[in-house]
């Protein structure tokens, strides 16, 4: 048995070793090195672009990435949840209803980014409609602030909330929420009291795989923000091609997928059994 | 289970049958957006028989992220002129060889001997922008300076180049300094003044702020000489000014990569470009200033009298040219862009 | 229940629309004959310029190769990788697989380059259609491994064991007795790695090479000149591509 097992997972321990681990040890190497003369890499080997990342500066950015990326992540567990419990409870149609769901997801994220830019615009259908009605007289500025951006987020993956929070809630013990109403609970108290707590796995794994992307998005950020704010995925992209500051660009990537790892021990501890 | 066999099949014969057995030489160019007339690559590859893939970008880093590792693909590559020495720097570029250039000669006198390459040894200037302030005319008075787009009455209404040289260069010439400013203290005096303008700030925003202006959301938009005229073009409500401050000026040049191997086609190419019929029509599609002096004869008089494109010589005169900045300026203007950025 | 089942019901259908209105609304003007977002009349003009644009057609022909070879490597490793972390699981494998999921891509994408171009030293490989494959390849497999697994989960494990007493090998219970239970998993975590590919952006731009020229990447130029109703020609016509191909995966699973 363990002779077709470890022929069964070499293929993708060579994958992940070559085209995962690998690269992420150079890039390791590339953080403490310099940056050459006009760009690209030279000895000598220094910590110095981790020193400087210890900069009001830079922690502004990753402050202003978590608040985003936190927005987006409580905006789609606020909005997935109710959906979620919705599909669970539908039945025959439940299948149905995931595929709504899912639909948007197999169309292209940068396609799902641009219907935004396409309705948010100045003379995008919003403000027009709005105009057409007489509601507002000039157009709003709907596009180019956080508010687009966290708004092309929740749009972009509010389905990785509702599938794991669906998979929670589907296999939720109906008894315990008719023994809570017999116990004299209304409603909301089941809800608040039970079935939330009881969905704590699903909503554990909506948030991972909503706010991690988030954190590092660098495409909304891009197009619907106008280029007025910088979140790490901007950061990080910029080192690599405008500033050509790879030692640099190194050290905030490994330094945001630290960050990504505490969390994943913080929120998925409660997890115990394997996560995949 | 037949069923799968049939489709993977199927998908699989077809992409297949989309790799076509060319034998002809091919030749990778990667060049600017809109930056050549449309039948320059088609007549070369007819009449030297061979086959031309043509990639662009958007921006020098984009460019620039492709070439430093040296296994790109492509063959030639248009930085702009202060980005030879770096792409110089990093052993990417293959020596000019003159003698397999004999248009050459084309070039006006300035541009033979151009300050980023005084003998031509690493690249052909090809055309010049510059960047300024286009308008729409609902604006009155229309800007005439940079100082204009620091004006209360442009907020929300403004775009500023999403580019750490222009929108520094801006700041710099308000302030009545170089755009190659090198002093920390200048320096930060622009990256002040740049932060005091982001209230003001609609979004950083290149070619995209082009349709904006257009339709008139956009009233004042920092922009290059090219994308105004592209934007004049086709609206009369849109109008362009070389700021009273002094503005950059961009050369951009014809770069043949080391790790071509193609050279001595890649020259023909860049030959062929310098072909007075060819530069001509390069610059009337792409609406930018030519270095070719037998071009320049051969342009449209109203082409060529265009204020955006050729301007008098009292607004030549103000222009200054980029250049490469030394690593330690580049460094402190990395930083500065991202403090602007993240105010 | 019932007021907050109706509740409840209004609510979803809210969500639903949320979800869909954007990309019907782009479709709709796709066949809008202008390019302002004033209604002015039908019209194909922008499915026509679309499909005649070489650049974008071989674009979308280069992301269809790239996406089909990497699910169907990825697939494969990953169907395996899954069936073997079922049989006894292995922490670094799995917790590697899933640090792979959650990387951001920008990270990805940049070591994958600093990775081609150290190579690039020994092997003189360029960047072309084979790095994007292998780049997609690798983070496609931790998707493949979450589906299939969570397929395993659903099957009974005695069944091998009894096929195993009655004098099958290993290779032949996996074959002829695990792998059919599963496939309809396989099928689904084929259509995830797919779209996975088909839709990556960053990774891809940062990799590819003078050939390999992607559907993203282009319409990221574009999109990046403004709006321009071609993206809406190219986003219907993906939708409708893709909800097809999710219908006939429906169809194949459910055969």
């Amino acid at each position: 048995m363990n002779r077709l097992r470890a022929w069964f997972l070499a293929p993708t321990w060579t994958a992940n070793i070559t085209l995962f681990l690998a690269p992420l040890a150079i890039i390791l190497g590339y953080s403490f090195l310099t940056r050459g003369v006009y760009g690209g890499i030279t000895s000598p080997w220094t910590a110095e672009s981790y020193q400087r990342l210890i900069d009001p500066i830079y922690l502004a950015i990753l402050w202003r990435s978590f608040w985003v990326a936190g927005a987006s992540t409580a905006l789609c567990l606020l909005l997935g949840f109710p959906l979620a419990l919705f599909i669970a409870r539908a039945g025959r149609l439940k299948n149905f209803y995931l595929g709504l769901v899912m639909l948007p997801f197999w169309t292209s994220f940068l396609v799902r980014t641009y219907a935004w830019m396409f309705l948010l615009r100045d003379t995008g259908l919003l403000n027009t409609f709005l105009q057409k009605l007489g509601i507002i007289h000039s157009p709003l500025p709907l596009l180019y602030n956080d508010g687009a951006v966290i708004l092309g987020l929740v749009y972009g993956y509010l389905p990785f909330t509702v599938l794991p929070l669906y998979a929670t809630l589907e296999r939720l013990d109906r008894t315990l929420l008719e023994a809570a109403a017999d116990l004299g609970a209304k409603p909301w108290a089941t809800l608040m009291r039970v079935t939330i707590p009881l969905s704590a796995p699903g909503i554990r794994a909506g948030a991972i795989l909503v706010f991690i992307p988030c954190l590092g998005a660098y495409l909304t950020p891009d197009l619907l923000g106008g280029g007025k704010s910088v979140m790490i995925g901007n950061l990080i992209q910029n080192q690599f091609t405008t500033a050509r500051d790879w030692p640099f660009g190194s050290a905030v990537s490994l330094v945001l997928m630290a960050i990504v790892m505490v969390l994943l021990f913080v929120i998925a501890r409660g997890e115990g059994e394997d996560l995949l | 289970m037949n069923r799968r066999y049939f489709l993977f099949g199927t998908l699989a014969a077809g992409g297949l049958g989309a790799c076509s057995r060319d034998r002809r030489p091919r030749l990778n160019i990667f060049n600017w957006s809109a930056y050549i007339a449309p039948d320059t690559v088609p007549k070369f590859e007819s009449e030297f028989g061979v086959r031309v893939r043509y990639g662009i970008y958007e921006s020098n880093e984009e460019m620039l992220a492709r070439v430093m590792g040296g296994n790109s693909g492509w063959d030639i590559v248009f930085p702009t002129g202060y980005i030879v020495k770096p792409l110089l720097a990093n052993g990417l570029v293959a020596p000019i060889h003159r003698e397999l250039l004999p248009n050459l000669s084309q070039l006006e006198p300035r541009f033979q001997h151009p300050d980023w390459d005084p003998n031509l040894q690493w690249s052909v200037p090809y055309m010049v922008t510059a960047a300024g302030i286009a308008y729409n005319r609902k604006l009155d008075p229309p800007p005439k300076a940079w100082a204009d787009m620091w004006d209360p009455r442009l907020r929300g209404r403004m775009t500023m180049l999403d580019d750490p040289f222009d929108t520094m260069g801006a700041s710099l010439k308000k302030l009545g300094f170089s755009v190659n400013a090198t002093d920390s203290g200048q320096l930060d005096r622009a990256r002040a003044e740049a932060i005091r303008q982001k209230p003001l700030l609609r979004a950083y925003l290149n070619a995209e702020a082009r349709d904006q202006l257009v339709s008139g959301d956009v009233l004042a938009a920092h922009m290059w000489n090219t994308t105004a005229q592209q934007a004049m073009d086709s609206s009369k409500d849109v109008g362009f000014v070389y700021p009273i401050e002094g503005y950059a000026v961009y050369p951009d040049a014809s770069v043949i990569l080391r790790e071509s191997k193609r050279q001595e086609l890649a020259h023909q190419f860049i030959n062929f470009l310098l072909r007075p019929d060819i530069a001509a029509a390069n610059a009337l599609t792409a609406r930018t200033t030519t270095t070719n002096a037998g071009a320049r004869k051969i342009l449209p008089p109203d082409f060529r009298d265009n204020p955006t494109l050729y301007p008098a010589p009292d607004v030549v005169a103000r222009g200054e040219w980029a250049v490469t900045l030394d690593p330690a300026t580049q460094r402190l203007r990395d930083r500065l862009w991202t403090e602007i950025k993240a105010a | 229940m019932k007021p907050r089942g109706a509740g409840l019901a209004i609510y979803a259908v809210g969500a639903f629309l949320f979800l869909h209105l954007p990309l019907l609304i782009l479709s709709i003007f796709s066949f809008n004959s202008s390019r302002f977002t004033v209604w002015e009349g039908f019209s194909l003009r922008w499915y026509s310029a679309a499909l005649h644009d070489t650049q974008l057609t071989e674009a979308a022909v280069n992301s269809l190769i790239i996406a089909v070879v990497a699910t169907l490597f990825s697939t494969v490793i990953g169907t395996l990788c899954a069936y073997g972390l079922w049989k006894r699981n292995s922490r670094p494998l799995a917790g590697s697989l899933y640090l792979s999921l959650v990387t951001p891509e920008i990270v990805t994408g940049i070591s994958l380059l600093a990775f081609y171009q150290w190579i690039f030293r020994f092997l003189r490989v360029q960047l072309g259609m084979h790095t994007v494959i292998l780049a997609h390849i690798s983070f496609s497999i931790a998707y493949v491994v979450i589906v299939v697994i969570a397929r395993l989960r659903t099957v009974d494990a005695t069944l091998e064991e009894a096929a195993l007493d009655l004098g099958a090998n290993e290779w032949q219970a996996f074959r002829y007795v695990t792998l059919p239970a599963i496939l309809p998993g396989v099928i689904a975590a084929a259509l995830l790695a797919f779209t996975v590919s088909f839709d990556d952006y960053v990774i891809t731009s940062l990799v590819a090479g003078v050939d390999s020229e992607t559907l993203p990447m282009v319409i990221y130029a574009i999109a990046r000149r403004g709006v321009n109703p071609i993206v809406n020609a190219i986003s219907a016509l993906i939708v409708v591509g893709f909800g097809s191909l999710v219908l006939i995966s429906e169809r194949l699973r459910t055969a």
